[in-house]
């Protein structure tokens, strides 16, 4: 640096008149089969990035986002679930010992540990040695906590049906309502399958009742008898109202489908 | 041409050392994949900016479209999704990103754990990397609520929950988060969005740059 | 000497494909999100909706009526009904025209003899810009251009306005 009088600058400012060289540092002596950053490594490393983005554009093209319903807070139906890099917080609440009076632990003091650890981990870890072999312990408990995550995670996914849920909950066209509130079998669908079936068919607790491949006289029975998982007797009405349930669903179905 | 604008700026602010220390390092044989492809390990940083630079660009674009409101949030991102071309394209890239972005910041700091690589004298950057990863974290928790659909809606719900459980704060907090003491909704919502577009990107960028200013004085941890 | 100048002619060879590989990757990161940011302007407007204005053609004189009529606008997701204004009079060709109200000066609306001092002109009231009857510009007032018009269609003796467009120089 230099300093002192005698320095020339560039009109009132500090920096100085006198150019340095343009010419790259000498490397040459520096030790093992070193290469200059720019421009042979970074090409190197923007080849890879180039391969990289062109397996991501990949990745987006051949699955498009996700877009489900418009939130709708009154849909006790849903089961909510978080993205899949907190799914192993959202299972850990599920076990006994993190949830109810323990919710404490669950929520603070294991992941509070966990992470805090991880903040701190070159003051808990801070022998000299950096082979794994040579600090056995930061490595044990690392690899602990990777399997258990791992394992949350897998837990928690393994139980979700994940394409039920996403043919569930697929969007309704905005300004698309299909269903004909004024229909003499919507009052019977709204007080008998509303709840589980969705106020556009969607589904819910229920399948989806838009696309049914069931006849009429089907679904009179099964609004009548149950289904599957459905119980028996979830319509109580008379016949009339009974066959105007199945005219509404099978009408509706079919405008849905156009 | 462009020489000559290049020296008429450098003459002024001299600006040639600074890109200078940037350029001009040499890379040591062990962070090469050229020469041990092992090496490739040390990659996961730099994708992880990547991803980082497809995250801002993506988002910037997006909310050309997007209005963070309850009435229009939804249809505007479902107009964006059907109607705007490639805006799906778009989108996917800024959904997709954010998964992918926390896969690399894992293996970054796997990388980095399993070869010690934070041990003296490079203390200080994994913590502001570890902080780092949180603030990843919390853009991927309020930008999960934006779209207003319901898996958004009930995931924040559940979220804030979780938030008012904590002991002595855990309603202020809870409030603090959603704008409301109840509701979770039109305060909610913006709210996510203040957090999500400059409050956490602000951090970020600020980590982020210490994160390489550490890297540039300290160079890359040796061979093991 | 020699082996200088290949040192050379390699490191910008390097810098050349560096050059490249970033263009190609700063391409596939943008070319999706210009393409959306810029999707508005490759819209074309499909045009033909026409509205009706609710006026009989029949009632149509030589002396321009004011006509108000809302239309359904949708604006991206937003779905809106907006209102619309027209000066509509029978031309001496026993045309119908239907001029726009806003002024080509700084869009503000005219009116028909909105002024005591102009009869038979259309007046506007913020920098007194005026129009002949049949929408062309007084020269020496500020607009510089004649009312714009909107395009017209007869349905069972119905008036149905659609589009603005510029008004075509006679």
């Amino acid at each position: 640096m230099h300093k002192g009088k005698g320095m020339k600058f560039v009109g009132d400012s500090r920096i100085s008149a006198e150019k340095t060289s343009k010419i790259p540092k000498d490397y040459s002596e520096y030790p093992g089969r070193t290469e200059a950053f720019w421009p042979n490594f970074l090409l190197k490393e923007w080849l890879a990035g180039a391969v990289f983005l062109v397996g991501f554009l990949c990745l987006v093209l051949a699955h498009p986002s996700p877009l489900e319903g418009m939130a709708d807070p009154t849909d006790a139906a849903y089961i909510p679930l978080p993205d899949w890099y907190f799914l192993f917080l959202y299972e850990l609440l599920k076990y006994q010992f993190a949830s109810g009076d323990w919710i404490i632990l669950g929520i603070l003091v294991i992941p509070g540990i966990a992470f805090g650890a991880l903040l701190i981990a070159p003051f808990l870890d801070n022998g000299p040695g950096r082979r794994p072999r040579q600090r056995p312990v930061a490595v044990g408990m690392m690899l602990l906590a990777l399997v258990s995550c791992i394992w949350l995670t897998y837990t928690s996914a393994a139980h979700v049906d994940w394409e039920t849920r996403a043919e569930q909950n697929k969007p309704i066209p905005p300004g698309e309502s299909v269903v004909d509130q004024d229909h003499p079998g919507f009052a019977a669908y709204e007080n008998s399958c509303l709840s589980c079936h969705g106020g556009e068919l969607e589904g819910g607790a229920g399948p989806a009742l838009v696309g049914t491949e069931h006849t009429k006289e089907e679904i009179m029975d099964i609004a009548v008898n149950g289904i599957g998982a459905m119980p028996a007797d979830q319509f109580q009405g008379t016949d009339e109202e009974l066959e105007q349930l199945a005219d509404f669903i099978i009408e509706t179905s079919e405008a849905a489908g156009e | 041409m462009l020489q000559k604008i290049y020296d008429w700026i450098d003459d002024r602010i001299d600006i040639t050392p600074i890109w200078r220390d940037i350029a001009d390092h040499e890379v040591p044989e062990h962070v090469n994949p050229a020469h041990h492809f092992s090496a490739f390990v040390y990659c996961f940083g730099g994708l992880t900016f990547f991803v980082v630079v497809i995250q801002i660009l993506s988002g910037m674009f997006l909310t050309m479209y997007y209005v963070p409101d309850i009435e229009n949030a939804w249809q505007s991102v479902y107009y964006l999704q059907t109607e705007v071309a490639h805006a799906q394209i778009v989108r996917g890239m800024h959904h997709w990103g954010a998964s992918v972005v926390i896969v690399m910041l894992l293996l970054h700091t796997l990388r980095v754990f399993f070869q010690g690589a934070y041990k003296k004298p490079r203390e200080l950057n994994w913590m502001v990397g570890v902080l780092i990863f949180f603030v990843m974290l919390g853009l991927g928790f309020t930008g999960y609520l934006l779209p207003w659909d319901n898996k958004a809606y009930f995931a924040t719900q559940v979220g804030l929950e979780i938030a008012e459980q904590v002991p002595f704060i855990g309603e202020a907090l809870k409030t603090l988060l959603a704008g409301d003491a109840t509701i979770v909704g039109a305060q909610t919502l913006t709210r996510f969005f203040a957090i999500h577009v400059f409050f956490l990107p602000g951090a970020l960028f600020a980590l982020l740059a210490i994160h390489f200013i550490l890297i540039r004085r300290q160079g890359i941890s040796g061979p093991l | 000497m020699s082996d200088e100048k290949r040192q050379v002619s390699r490191r910008q060879f390097l810098n050349y494909t560096l050059t490249g590989v970033g263009g190609f990757m700063a391409a596939g990161l943008l070319i999706s999100p210009v393409r959306m940011a810029i999707d508005p302007v490759l819209k074309h407007d499909e045009g033909g909706d026409f509205a009706n204005v609710g006026l009989e053609v029949s009632e149509i004189t030589s002396d321009p009526q004011r006509v108000d009529w809302s239309v359904d606008q949708v604006d991206g997701w937003y779905e809106s009904e907006v209102s619309r204004s027209a000066w509509v009079y029978r031309n001496d060709n026993d045309e119908i025209v239907a001029f726009s109200p806003v002024c080509k000066h700084l869009g503000c609306v005219v009116s028909w003899e909105g002024s005591d001092d102009y009869p038979d002109q259309y007046y506007c009231p913020c920098h007194d810009g005026r129009y002949y009857k049949d929408g062309v510009n007084v020269p020496g007032t500020p607009p510089l251009q004649p009312l714009d018009v909107y395009e017209q269609e007869e349905r069972d003796g119905m008036l149905f306005l659609g589009n603005i467009r510029p008004h075509e120089e006679a």
